[in-house]
């Protein structure tokens, strides 16, 4: 596509006294002769017959883009670059936030835990043994623990996957999940929109008759 | 130099004793020579179960005291010449131990026998403390049920924090004792299986020994259990001294092998 782009001196005015008007032109004719005449309300045809014998170029009742000055599109640009980077801090922000959320401090064991054993987790666990009765596993990250857990469970995390037996107490935020709810292989326990919710990963191993 | 077996249980009454009495008088009747020495300072037992009460003159403190030599406290078996005793205090209590003097009393003993089994109290406190120690092994004994299972859980974790071995980066060994299995009850699902102890435990399994109503009256009698032929937790309590002296003892109904463990006991002879 061809085009050109330039600007137009525009003449914009309202006729109230068509003979003042006429006398107006008459004066600044060669001032006015390369505008464009913008007419805002009405027209007679003797107004029109007169500016097409003139060969003067006119519109009426259009509004026209008008162009601003250098200075208010400086401001305006420097306001768009502002909030651009203001936007982009946000996002650094949130994308920081969500890794954090993703993974935090990991900790990653392979101990079983006994009885009467209190781990304190600051950040997420990755376990891969037991917790036996009697023990107590405290996060303020997620927790994740590959084999069954049969001790107390305490995670502050965004999301936690175990297997828990009947014997275990889980506390994921406060509040106490139901142990019948965790059964299957491993499960999923996470906290969206103000609510825990369940979800099983691996189901439970089926056992087939020979 | 022996082996420094600790016979530990975490809960009370569940055979650490009888345990002690039997496989001691078993290691002693594999020829080998062995002292069994009772850790429950304040509550001994082992005397009468081994049938030698009256023959306590000297005890454990007064040995780490200085008060006599090990010599005369040494008691020698009256059915078996290679089993030695070491009566607790029955006066004192278990404050009175003091981990120098245990370490002392210890690598004395080491020095003259190839066996010491340590009979620890009941429980995980400061006793539990002392016996576990110095020891290079232990014998946890546990009966097929929840409770026992926890504490001897905690025993274990105890064992692996606190014992001197693991605080020099070695490994302190480990074996299972299950004790009075009851098979109706296991059969029928009331007690827990020995694959689910094991599973929950993870440590190797050296015997399992049935119940049998003959343990009471051979304790009340003085003559452990093991002496009689015909008992069946004898016999398990025989197989399990002939497997600690490094012999190779098919398992009565048990899966795990432990020919690994074998080699380890027969090698601290060498």
């Amino acid at each position: 596509m061809q085009s050109n782009q330039y600007s137009v001196k525009v003449f914009e005015t309202t006729i109230t006294d068509e003979t003042e008007f006429k006398e107006f032109f008459e004066v600044n004719y060669t001032l006015f002769k390369d505008h464009l005449i913008l007419i805002k309300g009405e027209m007679s045809d003797d107004i029109k017959k007169y500016l097409q014998d003139k060969k003067l170029q006119y519109l009426q009742n259009i509004n026209l883009p008008k162009g601003r000055s250098r200075k208010a599109l400086e401001k305006e640009f420097q306001i768009l670059e502002a909030e651009a980077a203001i936007n982009k801090q946000i996002a650094e922000a949130e994308l920081k936030k969500l890794s954090n959320k993703l993974q935090n401090n990991l900790t990653v064991l392979d101990d079983r835990v006994r009885s009467g054993h209190e781990l304190n987790i600051d950040g997420d666990l990755l376990l891969l043994n037991r917790v036996n009765s009697g023990a107590t596993i405290n996060t303020t990250g997620n927790l994740i623990i590959t084999q069954v857990v049969e001790g107390a469970i305490r995670c502050h995390g965004n999301f936690m996957m175990l297997t828990a037996s009947p014997k275990a107490n889980i506390v994921f935020h406060d509040v106490e999940v139901d142990n019948s709810l965790l059964e299957d292989r491993l499960n999923r326990v996470e906290l969206k929109n103000n609510e825990i919710i369940i979800t099983p990963v691996l189901k439970k191993e089926i056992n087939w008759a020979l | 130099m022996g082996i420094v077996i600790a016979v530990i249980s975490g809960k009370g009454g569940v055979g650490k004793t009888t345990a002690t009495a039997n496989l001691g008088l078993g290691i002693a009747l594999n020829g080998k020579k062995c002292v069994v020495v009772d850790f429950d300072i304040g509550q001994r037992n082992l005397d009468m179960i081994l049938g030698l009460e009256n023959r306590v003159v000297y005890d454990m403190v007064q040995v780490m005291d200085g008060e006599a030599n090990l010599k005369q406290a040494l008691i020698k078996s009256k059915v078996n010449s290679n089993l030695h005793f070491l009566a607790a205090s029955q006066t004192k209590d278990k404050s009175v131990l003091d981990s120098k003097k245990v370490e002392k009393l210890i690598s004395d003993l080491k020095e003259e026998f190839d066996f010491v089994l340590l009979d620890s109290p009941a429980g995980i406190e400061s006793g539990f403390e002392h016996t576990i120690e110095f020891a290079d092994a232990a014998i946890i004994i546990v009966n097929p049920e929840v409770s026992s299972i926890r504490d001897a859980d905690r025993a274990i974790g105890i064992l692996d924090s606190k014992s001197a071995k693991v605080k020099n980066g070695e490994e302190v060994l480990k074996w299972l004792v299950i004790n009075r299995i009851v098979a109706d009850m296991v059969e029928s699902g009331e007690m827990l299986r020995s694959e689910d102890i094991l599973e929950i435990l993870d440590i190797k399994l050296i015997g399992k020994i049935p119940e049998d109503k003959g343990v009471i009256d051979a304790s009340n009698q003085g003559k452990p259990v093991i002496l009689d032929k015909k008992s069946i937790a004898g016999q398990a309590y025989a197989r399990i001294a002939a497997r600690l002296c490094g012999q190779k003892v098919d398992m009565k109904n048990v899966e795990i092998s432990d020919a690994g463990l074998f080699k380890k006991i027969a090698g601290i002879f060498k």
